[in-house]
């Protein structure tokens, strides 16, 4: 593939700077500087409308830059866009393929538009093909096929020209949790085998399988790291607690010294307070003397999830 | 520009309309239906008007003219009469449009030359079919004088010369008959070859509302390769429709085709691509399907119907219509078919609206490659 002028591997593959979109009074994007090194798997994640499928759409080159700059793979996307979309593959949220064609013909359809030799994508649509679990399907019509056979079709077509960058919005969105599991399997072999991928996703589990996280909001980026570090900048631990009466338990807890917040999840309340070990008996007291019953309060370990809500929470008590 | 780009669009726009059954119907089946449906009830012919006749002479003479009215596709012999009270009640129940009497002297005057003594009547509230059988009457009544005098060998003297009335001969050429479907037909196909112009438009918004555009523009596909390929498929459908709808005209509609065929295959080419292109702008500017059949309705259909001189002719318009007729291609195509299907015209007569076609052509695909940018927003 070829790559721009000081592409190397110890300088970012993509790259913005004060990345800015504005549409009519909406900032969609607003001043966003990100930095993504060559064969990482970066995941954007953040509440709706923070920016992160418009940011994906202006690294393709498919929305104009209202201001800022960015470059990718080497390439500044003001002045080679062209350029840039030989080197990137982009997946769109939606299926986005033409379903009266089948899987064959949707691949070989995307390998004459990326000038794939026709002797090379012979060997690589098996190659391909196989990777995403579709031989057994290669004649049947994309309408044809279930959700997360599109995705997986989808990602094939935009793998065929072995591009160096991946961008994919959502590509797990309403596909069942078997196919989901498929699908970043696949991604992660794409990471070992040093492609650079940036995913957005709205699944904190999918977050923690990156191995960087970007976290958006308001149109900019305001936590950037290694899914482990995100989780330890979330102050305190955790504890949870299982009751059918969440209502009054939650608003028990809330008054609790040393507890920092409380995140509900159903029947059950994720606790952060300033030290597990110190609170788990008081709580469990509390509780029994305002005559709450409870299945379970336990210590527990932080996921990606409560980090994500937390970091939110705070993001938007500080705008406001 | 990259021919294996353009090849992979119009291959996979070609498995599109075979295998998307409702572009499939509407471009191919659809033109040739309305054409039979425009032929057959947007034509005014007046055929084989009934009549009833009244004769009051029954002589060789009378038995010749009554022939020679109802001679031909235009008038029928419905019944003989003995009364003017049957013609009245045959008027009134519809059976016949008019009557014709023959008086008792018919035979004597004639033979004399003092006249004709025939008398016609007719339905009023029909007035088209009426007084077309009027007219033809009158017409035969006078070729029928004519051939008599002829037989004579000649006026019988200056006296009846002068006192026969002033005969206009008015010869239509092309088309003797005149008979609207025969000039209309040839008009009406550039209106159905909107069609394919109308896929190309709904095509061009159905992948701007499925996504699949969205993925078109992130690969390095050209928008003239893009624009092009799309454009190509609609084009070889349309020119099987060239290729039917003369065939359907001359074999079922008796349509006269005296031109030549290789060179309305040329033009058609033409004027398609003239269309195709219209149906390009119009998909690139509008969004969503319903917009774009709307836009193609407003700009392709209704001007095709109203203002391209296939049911009002152009000579009737304002300037400032006519101005505007001249940017509609079918304005020009029209001009083309009549001419080839009815009066043989040759390139040499067509080049104008040719070149004005190829004209309309590029500058809509231009406009189209111009506006069309390989942008969401």
């Amino acid at each position: 593939m070829p790559q721009g002028e000081g592409a190397k591997r110890s300088q970012p593959i993509i790259e913005t700077h004060g990345l800015t979109r504005k549409f009519k009074e909406t900032w969609a994007v607003a001043g966003l500087d990100l930095s993504i090194r060559p064969g990482s798997l970066f995941g954007l994640v953040g509440p709706d409308g923070a920016g992160k499928t418009t940011t994906l759409r202006l690294l393709a080159g498919l929305l104009d830059v209202t201001a800022g700059s960015a470059t990718v793979a080497g390439y500044d996307l003001a002045r080679h866009p062209e350029a840039i979309k030989a080197s990137i593959g982009y997946m769109a949220q939606r299926f986005s393929l033409y379903a009266e064609l089948s899987v064959l013909e949707n691949l070989s359809f995307f390998a004459e538009l990326y000038d794939v030799d026709p002797a090379w994508f012979r060997q690589r649509r098996e190659r391909l093909l196989d990777f995403a679990g579709l031989t057994p399907f290669k004649d049947r019509r994309a309408q044809h096929l279930s959700g997360g056979m599109k995705k997986k079709l989808a990602l094939a077509c935009t793998l065929i020209h072995e591009p160096p960058i991946l961008l994919l919005d959502e590509p797990t969105t309403g596909v069942d949790p078997v196919s989901r599991r498929e699908f970043w399997d696949i991604l992660t072999e794409l990471y070992l085998g040093g492609t650079t991928v940036l995913v957005t996703t709205p699944y904190m589990d999918e977050a923690d399988r990156c191995s960087r996280v970007g976290l958006m909001y308001e149109g900019r980026l305001v936590v950037c790291d290694q899914p482990q570090r995100i989780r330890d900048r979330v102050e305190g631990e955790l504890i949870e607690v299982q009751t059918t009466a969440w209502e009054p338990a939650r608003d028990l807890v809330n008054t609790l010294r040393g507890v920092l917040e409380v995140q509900t999840y159903g029947e059950t309340l994720h606790l952060l307070v300033d030290s597990s070990e110190d609170r788990l008996p008081e709580i469990r007291i509390q509780l029994d003397e305002a005559g709450i019953a409870y299945q379970t309060v336990r210590r527990s370990t932080l996921r990606m999830e409560e980090a994500f809500i937390s970091l939110v929470r705070k993001m938007e008590e500080g705008t406001n | 520009m990259s021919l294996r780009h353009m090849r992979a669009v119009f291959r996979k726009e070609i498995w599109h309309i075979m295998r998307d059954r409702s572009t499939f119907v509407l471009v191919l089946l659809t033109p040739i239906t309305l054409l039979f449906i425009m032929a057959y009830a947007l034509t005014v012919d007046i055929e084989h008007v009934p009549i009833a006749v009244l004769d009051g002479d029954r002589s060789p003479l009378s038995r010749a003219f009554t022939k020679q009215v109802t001679v031909g596709d235009d008038l029928d012999l419905h019944t003989r009469v003995s009364s003017l009270d049957e013609i009245d009640r045959l008027l009134k129940q519809g059976q016949i449009k008019a009557g014709l009497i023959i008086k008792p002297a018919f035979g004597s005057d004639v033979m004399s030359n003092r006249g004709m003594p025939v008398q016609i009547v007719i339905d009023g509230t029909e007035p088209e079919s009426g007084a077309f059988a009027m007219e033809q009457i009158g017409r035969r009544a006078q070729s029928f004088v004519a051939q008599r005098i002829a037989r004579q060998g000649g006026p019988a003297g200056a006296g009846s010369a002068a006192a026969e009335p002033i005969q206009l001969h008015i010869q239509a050429l092309y088309n003797p008959s005149l008979k609207p479907r025969v000039d209309m037909v040839p008009g009406l196909i550039s209106l159905v070859l909107g069609f394919p112009a109308l896929s190309v438009a709904l095509t061009l918004a159905h992948e701007r509302e499925h996504g699949t555009l969205e993925q078109l523009m992130v690969t390095p596909v050209g928008r003239a390769e893009l624009l092009l390929g799309k454009m190509l498929p609609y084009l070889l459908v349309g020119l099987i429709n060239v290729v039917v709808i003369p065939l359907i005209a001359v074999l079922t509609l008796r349509i006269p085709f005296h031109g030549s065929f290789p060179l309305f295959f040329l033009l058609s080419i033409i004027f398609l691509f003239a269309m195709l292109s219209m149906g390009t702008l119009v998909g690139v500017l509008m969004r969503t399907q319903p917009a774009a059949l709307a836009l193609s309705f407003l700009v392709i259909f209704f001007p095709g119907f109203f203002m391209t001189g296939i049911f009002f002719p152009l000579a009737a318009m304002p300037a400032e219509v006519r101005m505007e007729a001249m940017i509609l291609p079918g304005t020009h195509y029209a001009i083309m078919a009549r001419g080839i299907f009815l009066r043989s015209a040759s390139i040499s007569q067509l080049w104008p609206q040719t070149v004005a076609l190829l004209g309309l052509g590029m500058v809509f695909t231009a406009v189209a490659a111009f506006v069309f940018r390989k942008k969401l927003a």
